[in-house]
């Protein structure tokens, strides 16, 4: 049979032409993603440092180089208050976040709760839900005219919470984010097998003793890990202070400067550049520690990955229902009856235990959000800038990602630090630095004020989710495919399209439904850039909630709640037949 | 197709030196082999040569083509190399059915599509895979997936071949066979390769010349029975089969030749080569050495067996003789207790 192919046979005398030439070499290319990726990470930083420098803002002509912007901040006694409020807040949250979320992890993950692999599914939820819609729903339940709240001590004469305290908010918070707690921990035992647990159950040791001693020690990297990462998390967060602190007039870091800087004397004052300079340099510095610690962290982890896998749940005996009951209301209060009550209010002229809610129905809410030209504006809006944003995100992403890791670019160690940073700086400085590059620069006069500002703003700031999806995925893969074709004669872009891109399809896809969901319900980056004709939903929300008007807010809400459902069970149909094919 | 030429080639790895000044030539339509232990330099050369590594000094030239001249700066990338390469995990595209990958090449390099067409099933055909043109890699057995990548690494008519431990993720039956086949094609097609392995039966059966390399240099070329027979460096006999080593003082024979004595060995082993020196070390492959009864006149020196081991086609013998412990291979059974050893003329060759 070989005998019929001596070589060479005419078909193979095309097949000795030299592959295609290129007119442009594969690193011009690749020159033009890594500019353009860090261009947009890094460009808003200078003007943001220029203009808390400057003496007059950059618009104006004159001004010289001056710290007056940051004496006038350490000067207003607003500022300090300020920052006292967001400490206590940010030590509240991370200890009440970092106990419950490591309890509950050690639950689902140790012990022989019933229920415990749903409850492990249900407490992640959170991360998908949009903040504000639990935010709202949490208002519409447990805010001072809450349903619960109003339930307690009207009809019970009970003494109440208050949701707008700052240990209030600080409960809040942690709801937010025990999800970010509960992932890091149980990734942390999945990684480590329970041979020190049953060693130390073998020399007699009882269950409790078992987690107290020997469970909770090897978990210390990983639950330190996450406290940094939270705590961080809380000096930028935006959305609690404003909707639960303003009532009580608390105000945190960012919502300090969202307020000087929409109601200040002179518009766009630089103390408030000067703020977002110094709130950048702890958090970059918290998350340098982080970084630092959580390497020393995954060598602890990978050393002993080998003998992961099996373990044999810890035995609660008499408390096994008990802590399953309480888990389960633990669930039911935080997160089931919120949505419920963000339903409700959508659906009620006001929300009062003076009344049952049925002869309270209204279709007013919905009616509004269907006609009202902002707050379908706003709808509109977001899904635009989630789903084309989102696509043209992961593209960039995806292609830089490539670039980082699989070719011979002479500048690509720098790209994957560039792709981490921008999740790591707070978006309301994000916001501000956008503000500023797109008044200083030409360029950034064609988007300003317009919907491609707000876009780019808020898919730099997320397009690390992207990368955090598509890196581990491109690892996996390996790299013997690209050489393999290189030896047949594919340059780089040829290989990324034909055989890694494609190769890469459901990461791609994975990464697309989280920047969807995440565009969807991000807003910090654009408080600053948002004008009149150009809304998207977060800053829609909370500006007509600053009015006083909920009840549509609660319809923003539930629409967006219900489009991130339906994305999620699209996204994993047609994942689930990616990976099938 | 034309020869390769490596010229002092040399590559460190942050301070350690993988490559340390490789020079070898590779002809036309030559099989070519790279032996050693993990870590010695075969893959780093190979991948020097494909195109993935460029190394630190040194010269590659394919023919006319320079692929890589750090004198000159010149580094030509691994798509212009002209190159097939087959790697040890195969490398198939998981996207593509098993004729998109062989066609991907020729799609590469723009031929019409009739003519790409034409030529995946001439390769199909050759492969023995024409039946599975339309399935899935991972549809397909070990065998089958080895036979897709070198399919395509062959498509369109390469310079060089370049085989990475192609065979070992196949199972050992599925190996020999794999060999017998390969090395089958390579000499129809008439494919000047270099194959990169460390297990010394590939190598033996399938190389026209082998380079067996260590710490990055290359100890011994040669034909496989070259390198068999004279391996000249201790390292080389021992990596190629089992062997014994004995040192003694080396003295002129009546004919010329080389004899060693030792202690054990009072009357001497003839060795049929040169050597300089007044001691020297020989190397004795185990099936070279005779046993025989002890009462057996004029046979060697007496020796004991300690153990022996069954392993089918063959014995396997520990044997005290003096203070040296020898292995030894033979088809006869011995009992424990005393034998006689004989190091025949020619079986032994001097080792550095």
């Amino acid at each position: 049979m070989t005998s019929m192919i001596e070589r060479p046979p005419e078909v193979t005398a095309p097949a000795a032409a030299e592959p295609r030439a290129r007119w442009l070499p594969a690193s011009a290319g690749q020159a033009l993603v890594w500019f353009a990726v860090v261009a947009l990470v890094v460009g808003p930083f200078f003007p943001l440092v220029y203009s808390s420098l400057r003496s007059k803002p950059i618009y104006l002509p004159g001004g010289t180089f001056t710290l007056a912007a940051y004496r006038t901040l350490f000067a207003d006694p607003l500022f300090w208050r300020a920052v006292r409020n967001t400490v206590s807040f940010a030590v509240g949250t991370t200890v009440l976040a970092v106990a419950c979320g490591t309890a509950l992890a050690v639950l689902c993950g140790r012990t022989n709760m019933p229920g415990r692999k749903m409850y492990g599914r249900l407490l992640i939820a959170p991360i998908l839900i949009p903040p504000l819609g639990l935010i709202v729903g949490w208002l519409a339940i447990y805010g001072q005219g809450g349903y619960l709240t109003q339930a307690v001590s009207r009809n019970l004469h009970l003494p109440v919470w208050n949701l707008s305290s700052i240990p209030g908010m600080s409960l809040l918070g942690a709801v937010i984010t025990i999800p970010i707690v509960y992932l890091t921990v149980q990734a942390a035992l999945a990684g480590t097998d329970s041979s020190p647990e049953d060693a130390a159950r073998s020399a007699g040791a009882g269950p409790w003793r078992v987690i107290t001693r020997v469970t909770l020690p090897m978990l210390r990297p990983a639950i330190l890990n996450c406290t940094l990462l939270i705590f961080a998390l809380c000096l930028e967060i935006l959305g609690i202070p404003l909707f639960l602190g303003t009532p009580s007039n608390i105000d945190f870091y960012a919502s300090y400067l969202y307020r000087s800087w929409s109601s200040g004397a002179t518009p766009d004052p630089s103390f408030v550049s000067a703020g977002a300079v110094l709130l950048l340099m702890v958090v970059s510095g918290l998350l340098i520690i982080r970084a630092r610690l959580s390497g020393s962290e995954q060598r602890f982890i990978a050393s002993s990955a080998l003998g992961g896998g099996t373990y044999r749940p810890l035995n609660l005996g008499r408390w096994r229902w008990p802590s399953c009951i309480a888990l389960g209301t633990f669930i039911g209060v935080t997160s089931v009856i919120p949505l419920l009550g963000l339903v409700l209010m959508s659906c009620v002229k006001v929300l009062t235990t003076l009344e049952v809610p049925w002869h309270l129905f209204t279709a007013e809410n919905w009616h509004l959000v269907a006609t009202d030209p902002t707050l379908r504006r706003s709808i509109i809006d977001s899904l635009i800038i989630a789903g084309g944003g989102g696509a043209a995100t992961v593209l960039l992403v995806a292609v830089a990602t490539l670039i980082a890791h699989r070719s011979g670019f002479p500048l690509r160690r720098t790209l994957a630090p560039a792709l981490i940073y921008p999740r790591a700086v707070p978006g309301v400085i994000l916001g501000i630095g956008f503000f500023w590059t797109y008044l200083m620069f030409t360029p950034g006069a064609l988007v300003r004020n317009n919907l491609w500002g707000e876009l780019i703003a808020l898919c730099v700031r997320n397009l690390t989710l992207a990368y955090v999806v598509i890196y581990p995925s491109l690892a996996r893969i390996n790299a013997e495919l690209d050489r393999t074709a290189r030896s047949s004669g594919a340059g780089w872009w040829t290989v990324a399209r034909r055989i890694l891109l494609p190769i890469l399809r459901p990461a791609l896809l994975a990464a697309f439904v989280l920047m969807f969901i995440t565009l969807l319900g991000d807003y910090d980056p654009v408080v600053f850039l948002q004008k009149p004709g150009t809304e998207v939903l977060g800053v829609t929300m909370l500006q007509t909630w600053q009015r006083g008007i909920v009840g549509p807010v609660a319809a923003l809400a539930v629409v967006q709640v219900a489009i991130v459902a339906i994305v999620l069970l699209l996204g994993a149909r047609v994942l689930r037949r990616l990976r099938r094919a | 197709m034309p020869d390769i030429h490596v010229e002092h080639l040399s590559k460190s790895f942050s301070g350690t030196k993988v490559l340390d000044d490789i020079s070898f030539t590779v002809k036309d339509k030559e099989f070519v082999t790279l032996l050693g232990p993990s870590g010695c330099g075969k893959t780093t050369t190979l991948m020097c040569i494909a195109g993935f590594q460029t190394p630190d000094e040194g010269l590659i030239a394919c023919g006319d083509d320079t692929f890589v001249d750090r004198g000159a700066r010149v580094d030509l990338a691994a798509e212009r190399r002209n190159l097939g390469i087959v790697f040890q995990s195969f490398a198939i595209w998981p996207h593509m059915t098993v004729a998109q990958n062989v066609a991907f090449p020729l799609r590469v390099r723009k031929m019409s599509k009739r003519a790409i067409t034409a030529r995946v099933d001439e390769v199909l055909a050759l492969v023995e895979l024409g039946q599975q043109a339309g399935r899935y890699p991972h549809q397909l057995s070990g065998g089958q997936q080895q036979r897709v990548a070198l399919g395509r690494a062959i498509a369109y008519s390469p310079a060089v071949l370049l085989l990475d431990e192609p065979f070992s993720n196949l199972d050992a039956k599925l190996r020999e066979r794999a060999r017998d086949w390969l090395k089958g094609l390579q000499h129809t097609l008439g494919l000047t390769t270099v194959f990169v392995t460390h297990d010394q039966d590939e190598a033996l059966s399938m190389s026209d010349r082998i380079l067996v390399m260590n710490a990055g240099r290359i100890l011994r070329e040669g034909s496989p029975e070259e390198v068999y027979r004279q391996p000249q460096a201790r390292f080389v006999a021992e990596f190629l089969g089992q062997c014994n080593f004995l040192t003694g003082a080396v003295t002129a024979g009546p004919d010329g030749e080389a004899v060693l004595k030792t202690a054990e060995f009072g009357d001497g082993i003839a060795v049929p080569e040169h050597h300089a020196g007044p001691t020297g070390t020989i190397a004795v492959r185990p099936e070279d050495i005779e046993i025989s009864q002890p009462d057996a006149p004029g046979s060697g020196p007496a020796g004991t067996v300690l153990d022996a081991s069954y392993l089918g086609d063959h014995y396997q013998y520990r044997i005290a003789v003096g203070t040296v412990q020898l292995s030894v291979r033979s088809q006869r059974p011995l009992a424990q207790g005393p034998v006689r050893v004989r190091i025949p003329p020619g079986a032994a060759t001097f080792v550095e």
